[in-house]
């Protein structure tokens, strides 16, 4: 995982893209692939919420930590659960539960905090359930989410028996943006 | 410390600013140059009135001063300085190649030059001249220079060929060794060729010791590695020494190992030797061969590099390099809390008191030997704030000519430091409140003369160290500003309520608030307040607060108050509930226990009397909605002054004072209303530190509302 440079600064702005660079890695991902001409794969990081999986692309994650000890940030909207203390820096920790509209995630022995890094040194954390792997999975395999009434799932895949719900983080995360 | 401009100040600044900036770092950097110079000069003019042979190391060394100086001109773009240190370099050079003789009014040349860069260095400082502006002098100067340094030169013919020396030696020489050389010959001094074998591995060393004791009794004239016959850990080198003492006396002297010390004849007292008249020291001559001359360092080059490194005593440094050291610190301090946090556990239980008794005793050494760090690495980021006003008086100087109205500066407390990063945003305000006082609050000549004042209006700026903080005010003996106007005002744009009363000091501090704080307000009736909301803003950033003082008709004083630094600050931890917040000790004034029948209710908001003053209220835990104790019992007040705001917030506990670094708080949320960063407390995680300046303003505008 990337190391993310901690002296950039910090706040961050309130338009929705503020994942943007993470973004474009992404993008940049599939097609640099399909020039070689093999079947381009995707690298997902998939992790256990609310008993389903979900994903997010690799390249949006810094690091992956046990639960950390909060503290709670007051004026916030609910789903910021508060504040950790990360290798010197404090960032925002978010329970991913909550801002997709579902039961809010129980800390316990399996929770992880999932580090998420953007541009500018722009970082977040997001809490879920447990994290199962970095999934490879073909480009072609992966299938826009239309008509599936959902909000902030763009894309979908198989992995096994089960469906992979693969998240615009920058999507969920622009809830708090009021 | 004259950090070199980082790159995100420069686009705030005009490009003016930009260039007062540069000025000013160049004259700084320059001056130290210059004095060093005129003491050498000084000391050579003494060795010449004494008689005495000129030290060449003396002359070398004023060389290198002009050398750093013409560089240092080109990189700040100043070419006439650079051009008189050109010239004084050329004479330089001239004198220690012996090209210039000491007698010629080369001498008074230099004395000359040293003064010209002088006058020159005094107007930048000053910014009354642009970057050039050729004179007279200037010109005279440089023609005379060129006439001494332009004389006939000495031919570089064969004058070595009677020293029975190996030539590729003598071709070897620098112009300069080449001029110590025929020196030390009219000087009759006895010549000899040392030739010395040494281990590879530790040549430096063995050879640096026979210089050494060369120089005892002589001069190195030039000391190369010899080609040829040496086996390949080994090293051989030559070296041209010159003595007073005779050869016997030098080889005696010289007893190491693998040394032989060869006498050179010269012409004079050799038995004519054979030489081959066209070799020797003839310019043109190929170079020995390549292996050879590969080998051979350029001895004169080598040392003036290392000479021009040592020729300050000063280093230059980014100052994001001074922030990651702060930040180091930073997390020491941290780690030392942890660990007083664990001794104070240890000697809490009875079976493990002795170790921690004994672990407290251990981190009290390391808090004495941290503090000292941290007060050096705070040290090195330390300014004067000199620096500011000199650009403040040059933005007087302007705002005279622009206003057409006569008024000082004046200024003291100069040598005042503070925090490199604070005096940089600290520019910005200070010219700001400078050019209001100018703008508006000095009258016309013609009204302070029928107000019986002196025609020409003074600005005081002074500063002084007050404990952690800085204190500067900025004082005008100007009209002063109309309460009652800022109150009306006030009162039209809807700050505050008709029949609200206000001490004098609160209407007076109105004028921080964005809602007065536009030109076409007040600045027409009380001349001002022209952004001086964004005035307050900028200080608050930097932990700073201001505050007013202003008598009608004689004046008004803005003071600052400052940290010192804001790398490490000292906080007080309060607890709310379950939750603690840390506030900056710096905008603590006091804290108390109160009984609740001590505080009593006005409008419904909670008053306590303190001393006999009103002081108003807040609940900390209300203002962060946190569950915690109702006021049934006694409860502290931590009473908080932003400026001449003050106000009481009731908290649960207080636990103690500690050093924290403040960290910005990165996420998707921005910035929380009240809350100015985090910080850590040792393994106990994060905790929020309090925005003291938004909550006291808040605490007291909810006032209106309710």
């Amino acid at each position: 995982m990337n190391e993310v440079d901690s002296n950039e600064a910090t706040s961050i702005p309130s338009d929705a893209d503020w994942l943007g660079v993470a973004r474009s890695a992404a993008d940049s991902f599939g097609s640099l692939g399909a020039g070689e001409g093999v079947d381009p794969l995707r690298e997902l990081l998939v992790f256990g919420l609310d008993e389903s999986s979900y994903a997010i692309p690799v390249e949006w994650v810094r690091e992956i930590v046990g639960m950390k000890e909060l503290t709670s940030l007051p004026r916030s909207p609910d789903w910021l659960l508060g504040i950790a203390a990360l290798r010197g820096e404090v960032i925002e920790i978010a329970d991913l539960g909550l801002c997709l509209g579902l039961a809010s995630v129980q800390p316990n022995r399996q929770s992880r905090i999932i580090v998420l890094h953007g541009d500018a040194g722009r970082v977040a954390g997001i809490l879920v359930d447990s994290v199962s792997e970095v999934f490879r999975v073909p480009e072609k395999e992966v299938q826009l989410a239309q008509g599936l009434d959902v909000t902030y799932v763009v894309e979908i895949c198989r992995r096994g028996d089960e469906f992979v719900s693969i998240l615009d983080i920058e999507r969920v995360l622009g809830v708090g943006d009021a | 410390m004259a950090a070199r401009g980082s790159d995100s100040e420069g686009k705030q600044v005009g490009a003016e600013q930009a260039m007062a900036r540069d000025n000013h770092e160049f004259v700084s950097e320059a001056e130290e140059i210059l004095e060093k110079m005129t003491a050498d000069l000084s000391e050579l003019s003494e060795q010449r009135h004494a008689g005495a042979e000129v030290e060449p190391d003396l002359i070398n060394r004023i060389f290198r001063s002009a050398h750093t100086l013409k560089g240092l001109a080109g990189m700040f773009d100043f070419e006439v300085i650079g051009e008189l240190a050109h010239h004084l370099e050329d004479i330089l050079d001239g004198l220690r190649l012996g090209r210039v003789s000491l007698d010629s009014p080369a001498i008074g040349l230099l004395d000359e030059g040293v003064m010209l860069l002088a006058s020159q260095m005094a107007r930048l400082g000053r910014a009354e001249v642009s970057r050039d502006d050729g004179t007279d002098a200037l010109r005279s100067f440089i023609s005379q220079v060129e006439e001494v340094v332009h004389c006939p030169q000495l031919e570089r013919c064969d004058e070595f060929g009677g020293l029975d020396v190996d030539p590729s030696l003598l071709r070897a020489l620098t112009e300069y060794e080449e001029h110590r050389l025929r020196e030390s010959i009219r000087r009759g001094r006895h010549l000899a060729v040392v030739d010395s074998t040494f281990e590879i591995l530790a040549f430096e060393e063995g050879l640096s010791e026979l210089s050494a004791a060369v120089r005892e009794v002589g001069e190195v004239l030039s000391m190369l590695p010899a080609a040829g016959d040496a086996p390949e850990s080994q090293i051989r080198f030559s070296l041209l020494v010159a003595t007073e003492i005779g050869i016997d006396p030098l080889r005696a002297r010289l007893d190491f190992p693998d040394t032989q010390v060869r006498q050179i004849r010269t012409s004079g007292e050799s038995p004519a030797s054979p030489v081959d008249p066209l070799s020797p020291a003839d310019p043109a001559a190929p170079e020995p061969s390549a292996d050879e001359s590969s080998l051979e360092p350029d001895p004169a080059g080598s040392r003036r590099i290392g000479s021009l490194r040592s020729i300050s005593d000063t280093v230059r440094v980014d100052v994001r390099k001074l922030d990651e050291l702060m930040n180091l610190v930073g997390e020491l301090v941290i780690q030392r809390n942890a660990i007083g946090d664990v001794a104070r556990r240890l000697s809490s239980n009875a079976q493990t008191a002795r170790i921690g008794a004994e672990l407290q005793k251990t981190q009290k050494a390391l808090d004495r030997k941290l503090k000292d760090l941290q007060t050096g690495v705070l040290d090195v980021r330390m300014v004067p704030l000199r620096q500011i006003f000199d650009k403040l008086s040059r933005v007087g100087r302007r705002l005279r000519r622009d206003l057409d109205k006569e008024a000082e500066l004046v200024f003291s407390g100069a040598d005042t430091e503070l925090d490199k990063l604070i005096v940089e945003q600290l520019v910005d305000p200070l010219v700001h409140i400078v050019r209001n006082a100018f703008d508006h609050a000095l009258e016309p000549a013609s009204e302070r003369e029928a107000a019986g004042k002196r025609p020409e209006g003074c600005i005081r700026l002074s500063a002084l160290q007050r404990g952690n903080h800085v204190v500067i005010t900025v004082a005008d003996d100007g009209r002063g500003l109309q309460v009652e106007a800022i109150r009306v005002k006030a009162i039209a744009s809807g700050l505050i309520g008709e029949h609200e009363v206000l001490s004098r000091k609160e209407i007076l501090n109105l004028i921080f608030e964005a809602g007065l704080s536009t030109a076409e307000t007040v600045s027409e009736t009380s001349g001002r307040g022209v952004g001086m909301d964004v005035v307050r803003a900028n200080l608050a950033e930097m932990g700073g607060v201001v505050d007013l003082e202003s008598e009608e008709g004689r004046g008004t004083t803005v003071t600052i108050t400052l940290p010192i630094t804001l790398a490490i600050i000292q906080v007080l931890i309060v607890g709310v509930g379950d939750e603690r917040f840390a506030i900056p000790l710096n905008s603590v004034l006091e804290t108390m226990l109160v009984e609740p029948s001590q505080v009593g209710r006005s409008e419904g908001r909670e008053i306590l009397n303190l001393r006999g003053e009103p002081l108003p209220l807040r609940r900390l835990g209300d203002e962060f909605e946190i569950r915690c104790a109702g006021f049934d019992e006694r409860q502290f007040v931590v009473v908080l002054g932003v400026g001449a705001q003050r106000l009481g917030l009731l908290v649960d506990r207080l636990e103690g004072q500690q050093d924290a670094v403040i960290k910005p708080i990165k996420g998707p949320v921005q910035q929380i209303r009240g809350i100015a960063g985090a910080t850590e407390l040792g393994d106990r995680g994060a905790i929020l530190v309090i925005d003291v300046s938004t909550l006291v303003g808040d605490g007291l505008r909810r006032r209106e509302a309710a």
